[in-house]
């Protein structure tokens, strides 16, 4: 079990890495930004730079030390000692405890019990806290917004800032009631944690970085790209880019395809900027529509505004994706 | 970001107060303060945020200032060039692609001698395939602005303050810069200035003014008896302008304590002779990796343009350093070596120092220990200037490969 004596100690000459998980919307990086904010020494905060969407799976990193020179490195976090996960349904989706060491913690918003969380992410060499924020999130706040509410449960594990250095942040960052709930909900979230101590703690003085992880090694190197720049659709695709995006776990909706009234007039897979209409070609030589690319859809409903016999319907996610979205946006 | 992130600007700062904030948004509270008459610029990623934060201290009603929407980033640097040259303060901000396109305006802005100032969101060109994410596009190309080069948030921050200064002291074009997203995007610890200091820094001089009592020309057409008298005429211009951004770093230092130099040193009496020479974000890489790497040190660059020559020859012969490992984030497909490394060697002609170039972290690619420790590793074999001088690390050859690095 850790102590606040040992993080202090720790904090000295070491760095304590944290990753945050959320989906687009969620607050992960506000929730990453007030832990530079409450912490007493140096912080760094880094978003996973690129674009966000509101649904999309999210990571935010911090570093944090009380030696300047630490926290001066600009590198990425590879090997965070504690990870908190804001939606539990990414705990399927995406691989949480990557590069996590041994008897690092995974904090997680959900109501699932620790065993059933150590099965999902096929490890038991970690500690686990749970917090069912998004009930206190409901109760306090108001509204599923539970950013704020886990950094609750990190503190009560990880003794990086104490509660009233938290407050504090929160009070900077908010106004009037917003910054009153919010701290009445973290109270609320300290005591209601659930710890699973597997009793091992994680050395903070290794840090486990793969050496050359950065390069993904596995995708085409320099020498196998044959024309760099241009890739055509209909040919094996290279897999960088968007391709490799799961653009379809982004969406509000399902849509769905009517075989039936389809007349293969093509509008659909010329507006879809995403290549997630299916087409085939047909023994007669011409394409024929085949389907939707259910990986890629992000359901912007293009298609179905342009179809003119309405064979493209949309149906809402009752998924992950869809608790995202504010409730007073048609969300559930 | 959360709700209202310009939100401590929106008061008078009468103290010094720590914060935390991402670099764009800092620069965006900086260039308030300078109390700037124009903002022009068109948004970019990663540059947004820098003007975003700008139009919220707008419309709040705490900074007046023209906020200008223009159509393009041509645009923006004319409208903000001739705002300029008419005697405001201007402030514009792109990068990437804008910057492109911003070209042909760019001399314009050194010609007459408007002291204007642009953030830099570095990022990468589009080719051969378009990345939001941070590259050197700032150095391949040279019009004879003035530019330092930051490394953390609070630099960026103090660069956008000092950068007024400079301009206006030299009256050239000032852009200043740090590295696309991974400043501009991340949340760091800093600490701002008193309003009132930053007034007393950046005091409103008379400049150029354009009036119907005084009519003029900006930029009319000369005949080849003039063109090359006003090219050596501004040539002689740019010459005291490394001593007047040293004079801005030591009134800066005087006001807010806060020490800046036009090359800064680490670690350079180091047991191998051997210094790391780089600027902006990737100096605070190593200097991370050198509390555990003792036997080399750093060199960084802040004042990139004009390129300080002599200092650099200076804190070389000084220091006895034998060996330089240019880490660059840029490459030349033409050159002998890349722009910011060719700045380099020829300060190091004289001298003979030896030197490679390493080509890093184009594209976002994360710049690691890992880099560090090859290039340390190759420079160690490194004898004589023979063969390539340039090449790229942390590099994929195959799916199983890295480009000349044995795993």
């Amino acid at each position: 079990m850790l102590t606040p004596e040992h993080i202090k100690e720790v904090l000295k000459d070491h760095t304590i890495n944290l990753r945050f998980h959320a989906r687009g919307g969620q607050g992960g990086v506000t929730a990453s930004n007030l832990c530079v904010e409450a912490f007493y020494g140096f912080g760094i905060c880094q978003p996973r730079f690129g674009a966000e969407r509101m649904g999309s799976p999210t990571e935010s990193y911090v570093r944090l030390s009380a030696n300047l020179d630490l926290i001066r490195s600009n590198e990425q976090v590879y090997s965070p000692h504690f990870v908190s996960v804001l939606d539990p349904s990414l705990l399927g989706e995406i691989d949480v405890t990557a590069g996590l060491p041994k008897g690092g913690w995974l904090i997680v918003n959900t109501t699932i019990d620790q065993l059933t969380i150590q099965e999902t992410v096929k490890r038991k060499d970690i500690n686990i806290a749970t917090i069912d924020a998004t009930r206190i999130a409901l109760d306090v706040l108001g509204r599923n917004i539970t950013n704020t509410i886990i950094l609750g449960a990190l503190l009560r594990v990880s003794y990086i800032f104490t509660f009233e250095e938290l407050s504090d942040a929160i009070m900077r960052r908010f106004t009037g009631e917003l910054a009153a709930k919010n701290i009445a909900a973290i109270k609320q979230a300290i005591e209601e944690t659930c710890i699973y101590d597997i009793g091992l703690d994680p050395d903070f003085t290794v840090d486990t970085k793969v050496p050359w992880q950065q390069l993904d090694l596995g995708l085409p190197g320099y020498k196998e790209l044959d024309k760099a720049g241009v890739w055509y659709n209909d040919e094996e695709v290279i897999s960088v880019g968007s391709n490799q995006v799961n653009t379809g776990s982004w969406g509000e909706w399902d849509v769905l395809w009517d075989e039936e009234k389809c007349t293969d007039c093509a509008q659909c897979w010329y507006i879809c900027p995403d290549f997630a209409i299916v087409r085939k070609k047909g023994e007669d030589g011409l394409w024929h529509m085949a389907g939707i690319d259910r990986y890629h859809c992000k359901s912007c409903l293009n298609c179905l505004e342009i179809c003119p016999v309405d064979a493209i319907d949309k149906r809402l996610k009752q998924g992950p994706a869809a608790c995202a979205v504010p409730e007073e946006e048609g969300g559930k | 970001m959360s709700i209202e992130p310009m939100r401590i600007f929106f008061k008078e700062i009468k103290e010094p107060i720590r914060t935390t904030m991402i670099g764009n948004y800092a620069v965006a509270g900086a260039v308030t303060q300078t109390d700037p008459d124009v903002i022009c610029a068109f948004p970019i990623t990663p540059q947004t945020q820098s003007v975003e934060g700008l139009s919220d201290v707008v419309h709040q009603g705490r900074l007046k200032a023209a906020f200008v929407n223009v159509e393009s980033e041509l645009a923006a640097i004319s409208y903000s060039t001739a705002a300029s040259a008419a005697g405001a303060r201007v402030f514009t901000a792109t990068a990437s692609q804008g910057y492109l396109l911003m070209s042909e305006a760019l001399p314009m802005a050194v010609g007459w001698r408007v002291p204007l100032t642009m953030m830099i969101s570095a990022r990468a060109f589009n080719a051969p395939n378009l990345s939001i994410w941070n590259s050197w596009e700032f150095v391949l190309t040279d019009y004879g602005w003035n530019c330092i080069v930051s490394e953390n948030v609070q630099e960026t921050y103090d660069a956008a303050i000092l950068s007024v200064m400079i301009s206006e002291d030299s009256l050239f074009p000032t852009m200043f810069v740090h590295d696309g997203f991974i400043i501009s995007h991340s949340v760091q610890n800093l600490t701002l200035i008193p309003d009132a200091v930053v007034l007393n820094l950046t005091p409103k001089k008379p400049r150029h003014t354009i009036t119907p009592e005084h009519p003029g020309t900006w930029g009319g057409i000369v005949t080849p008896s003039f063109f090359m008298e006003g090219r050596k005429n501004l040539d002689e211009a740019k010459e005291p302008v490394l001593n007047i951004i040293e004079n801005a770093f030591k009134r800066f230092r005087e006001a807010t304590g806060r020490e800046y130099n036009l090359i800064e040193t680490y670690n350079l009496d180091n047991s191998s002779k051997t210094a790391f020479i780089t600027m902006g974000s990737m100096c605070g890489n190593i200097v991370s990796w050198m509390t555990k790497n003792k036997d080399v040190g750093l060199i960084k660059i802040r004042a990139y343009r004009p390129f300080p020559y002599e200092q650099l020859q200076k804190i070389v012969k000084d220091h006895n350093i034998e060996k330089l490992i240019i880490l660059e984030k840029s490459d030349s497909l033409n050159n002998l070596l890349p722009p910011f490394s060719s700045s380099i060697a020829t300060a190091l002609y004289p001298l003979g120092t030896l030197f490679r170039c390493f080509i890093v972290g184009l594209g976002g690619r994360d710049v690691t220990r890992d880099e560090f420790d090859i290039a340390k590793k190759k420079m160690e074999k490194v004898t004589d200037m023979k063969g390539k001088l340039y090449t790229y690390l942390g590099v994929r050859e195959t799916k199983d490969k890295i480009f000349e690095v044995d795993t």
